[in-house]
């Protein structure tokens, strides 16, 4: 266990958590964050300064500045006077017994931890207040960064009291101050981290230097997998300023004095890479294989069987069936994978990495380095642009094995087209849904069947044995609020060599656009309003009812529409949130145009509204890019989309006119934000095409369908 | 080669290979990393600077072609430019990576066009691309900062 003493001793601050406090960042390089060291939430120095250890990293989403506002109103302390950094890995910092942000988790999660953390804080100060006046400590109240005594009218900073007050031992349950008194919690607080954004300082890892750095460009096979067979290093050698060429797992690092020379130098590299068992494979044999999978009975995996589905077919009057198909996605965030380190003298590998997962890249560098994890030092950068890509730790070691074999400081980065063909994509996945319609004309049973490969056997290092169920493949289906008097969710493992990670609501994605565009060709089929057709599958769900009410009425369901547009609704829930879009499209040049989209979205309760809102518009952005164009097509065994010119992200001409949000605060358990608002957008979509054209969207993109 | 050119107002001169993007020199040479590389085929704009004034992709600029002209990146823009507080006010960055490019953008935009449509504002920054998917407070920033910027003018 960590020397507490020893270390506050040293700092001379107040560090609060659950276990023993000491801050990783406050560990030096001769002293590394190690077993028996834990760490802390929130540190606050003699000024009175607070610098919080956020278990997240910041990736656009705004939980650095959800977790800034929860520790300011709680301590009673002006916003600007926290400052946040993302954490080392330790125990405080973990769920499930890693560190990493994904899921939607990031308020949600570490809302209460945090709050009480800054409680603790706050009563460790008025206990040494009390002490110092000699009155009791129930006396005290918090204003803008002291403790105020009204009695007396005396008051103390925060900064004054943390000598005294780091002698004291953390209360167990400390009182939680009233909502009353909150001044940032729900209000329109601007982000901590956008200044520094928009001036343009070096906030990513990518803008990282460090004394004596050179540049390092991977050069990597362009088939998934793929090994490297032979390398002749003389024509990247003979780039000027090209200086060394170093073999990485997969390929090579040529290092050199500036990035283009790198670059240059990784074009010019002569290598050759083994043949794989996959060097041929394309899209079509892909699709082919996933599609054979939806009639693979036998081979099917159930995940939710309600009812007696079998005798629900039988004794139908009409049955309707239907078959969808998604396409691999890239997260193309807009930072290609980079990454700074340097070798300390101590024999400490630091990384200054874009990560999402600070225990899987620790990991990952040490058995690369072949270090021990505590002598591996993940500092979190601002990230640019994650969605999951930076879950997967594949660009960390050949970045060490470079840092390793240099030992002297280095940025190690991949070009735009490695970051694009090196995989990890949102799984391509097809289904097939099956409805049977009894006599009265009402749903007697859904079937849904999904086919493709498993998310989690290619991304959890464990991996998934055969027979399993991956949950990202069921995702949203098993588990929806949608009621029918029989239902049964299956899915047919049909695996593929395609490096895949959860892309932005992951299964929600594909999941969402599968059902949600069923149930408006099957509200077709019954000669109902799709609306209608979604409240009597929600009728038992006041909450949900409230979520589809609520968009419906917002966007004018039902009402004229300028001719040649037509809306579409879907609802889809996913991380705990509940969330329904109303899309207006009409065809431009006979291509898909959103003129209007909004979204209900019921997150139970809101730390930062306009947070929320962002993510509502950033999500419905991303979500409407990947309905619209997206798709990563396999080629020759490797992606054959690889840049921007080929994987076409929306353009800001093409984005909506306008987004309309409404948060609806159940007061239900907290929701996540950063990933539900995505996956409706699709369906909604799909589903107004639908209605404008009588042709059903059943294969993503939009733009290789929907074209009139 | 020795490039002599004006960066951010200030007099530069630097050896560079003639054919390195101006993008690499100003992150790796001159110690401006602002403009981010995204694409390198000038399909993405993250990379977006300012030569003599009009936007250019500086991924695809040979630093040779500068010689003894202005280069302004968005180290140079001053921190509190219209278009930098209207992205302040309206919050616009999520991760942020792109909107140098955009920034950067949108000032050449308002210079040639103080008072541009909601389509002309469409049309003028459809080439700098965010995955986060800001566009809509993109479109009402830079229409934001067009009013900012009319409103200093009429005060000065």
């Amino acid at each position: 266990m960590i020397d507490r003493r020893q270390f506050l001793a040293g700092s001379g601050g107040l560090l609060v958590a659950f276990t023993v406090p000491l801050p990783a960042a406050c560990a030096t390089p001769s002293r590394p964050a190690g077993p028996g060291n834990v760490t802390a939430y929130l540190g606050i120095d003699a000024d009175g300064n607070v610098t919080l250890y956020s278990p997240t990293t910041e990736m656009g989403q705004g939980t650095h500045t959800g977790h800034a506002v929860i520790i300011a109103d709680e301590l009673g302390l002006p916003l600007e006077r926290v400052r946040v950094e993302t954490a080392e890995p330790s125990d405080p910092f973990r769920r499930n017994g890693s560190m990493s942000s994904g899921g939607s988790w990031g308020v949600r999660a570490w809302h209460e931890p945090l709050r009480k953390a800054a409680a603790q804080a706050r009563e460790m100060l008025a206990a040494a207040a009390a002490q110092k006046l000699g009155v009791p400590a129930e006396e005290f109240s918090v204003d803008a960064g002291e403790l105020v005594h009204e009695p007396s009218d005396r008051r103390i900073a925060f900064g004054g009291l943390v000598a005294d007050a780091r002698t004291l031992t953390p209360p167990a349950e400390p009182k939680l101050r009233p909502a009353a008194t909150r001044r940032y919690v729900g209000q329109r607080v601007p982000r901590v981290d956008i200044p520094a954004k928009v001036r343009g300082e070096p906030v990513f890892a990518s803008d990282v230097v460090r004394p004596g750095m050179v540049y390092a460009c991977a050069r990597l096979s362009p088939v998934f997998g793929a090994e490297v067979e032979s390398m002749d290093p003389a024509p990247a050698l003979a780039v000027p300023g090209v200086q060394r060429v170093i073999p990485i797992p997969g390929g090579a690092a040529v290092v050199a004095g500036d990035s283009w020379s790198a670059i240059r130098g990784a074009e010019a590299l002569a290598i050759r890479f083994r043949s794989t068992a996959h060097d041929r494979l394309d899209s079509t044999t892909i699709s082919k294989q996933m599609r054979s999978g939806l009639d693979a009975d036998a081979r099917a995996i159930e995940a939710r069987n309600d009812g007696d589905v079998a005798a629900a077919f039988s004794a139908a009057s009409r049955t309707f069936q239907a078959d969808y198909e998604a396409p691999y996605l890239s997260h193309a965030p807009m930072e290609p994978w980079t990454c700074t380190l340097e070798l300390d003298a101590e024999g400490v590998l630091h990384l200054w990495a874009p990560s999402q997962a600070q225990d899987r890249f620790r990991n990952a560098a040490a058995q690369a380095a072949g270090l021990p994890v505590e002598r591996i030092r993940i500092h979190t950068t601002l990230l640019g642009g994650g969605f999951g890509r930076r879950l997967g730790s594949d660009g960390v070691p050949g970045a060490v094995h470079t840092a390793m074999a240099l030992k002297t400081p280095v940025k190690f980065f991949w070009r735009r087209e490695d970051e694009m063909a090196q995989g990890w994509y949102r799984p391509a996945q097809v289904a097939r849904l099956r409805a049977a319609i009894d006599a009265d004309g009402r749903v007697s049973a859904l079937a849904v069947r999904t086919a493709g490969p498993a998310l989690g056997a290619s991304f959890s290092p464990s991996g998934l044995p055969e027979g399993q169920l991956d949950g990202s493949s069921v995702q949203c289906l098993r588990d929806t609020r949608y009621k029918a008097p029989a239902y049964r969710v299956d899915w047919v493992r049909v695996d593929q060599p395609v490096p895949m990670a959860p892309w932005r609501s992951v299964g929600a994605t594909q999941n969402g656009y599968f059902l949600e565009c069923f149930l408006d060709e099957l509200a077709g089929q019954l000669g109902k309003d799709p609306y209608q057709l979604r409240r009597e599958l929600l009728a038992h769900d006041a909450r949900a009812l409230t979520v589809i009410d609520t968009v419906a009425k917002a966007a004018g369901w039902g009402t004229p529409l300028p001719e040649g547009r037509a809306r579409g609704m879907a609802y889809v829930e996913s991380y705990g949130s509940l969330c329904a879009e109303v899309a207006e499209v009409s065809l431009r040049r006979g291509r898909p145009f959103v003129h209007r989209v909004v979204c209900a979205l019921d997150c139970g309760s809101v730390v930062l509204p306009d947070g929320v809102r962002s993510q509502v518009e950033g999500g419905i952005v991303q979500g409407l890019s990947a309905a619209l164009r997206e798709q990563v097509r396999i080629a020759g065994g490797g992606a054959a989309d690889t840049n921007f010119d080929s994987y076409r992200l929306l353009r800001i001409a093409d984005s909506p006119e306008s987004i309309e949000t409404v948060i609806i605060e159940s007061g239900e358990t907290m929701g996540g934000v950063g990933e539900p608002p995505l996956p409706p957008i699709a369906p909604a979509v799909a589903n107004a095409l639908f209605a404008l054209t009588g042709k059903p969207v059943r294969k993503l993109p939009l733009s290789e369908t929907a074209s009139t | 080669m020795k490039i002599e050119c004006q960066v951010n107002g200030e007099a530069r001169s630097f050896e560079a290979d003639p054919g390195m993007p101006l993008l690499w020199a100003l992150r790796d040479l001159l110690g401006l990393p602002g403009a981010k590389y995204g694409c390198g085929i000038s399909a993405c704009g993250t990379c977006t600077v300012h030569l003599d004034g009009a936007p250019v992709r500086s991924c695809a600029v040979p630093v040779a072609t500068v010689a003894g002209k202005q280069v302004t990146t968005i180290e140079g823009l001053g921190g509190d430019h219209p278009v930098q507080q209207a992205w302040i006010e309206l919050q616009v960055p999520q991760c942020g990576y792109c909107q140098c490019g955009q920034v950067m953008q949108a000032a050449a935009l308002l210079a040639r066009n103080p008072s541009p449509s909601r389509e002309q504002v469409r049309e003028g920054m459809n080439g700098v691309l965010c995955r986060c998917g800001t566009y809509p407070r993109i479109e009402a920033a830079v229409l934001r900062a067009a009013e900012l910027a009319r409103r200093k003018e009429g005060q000065s």
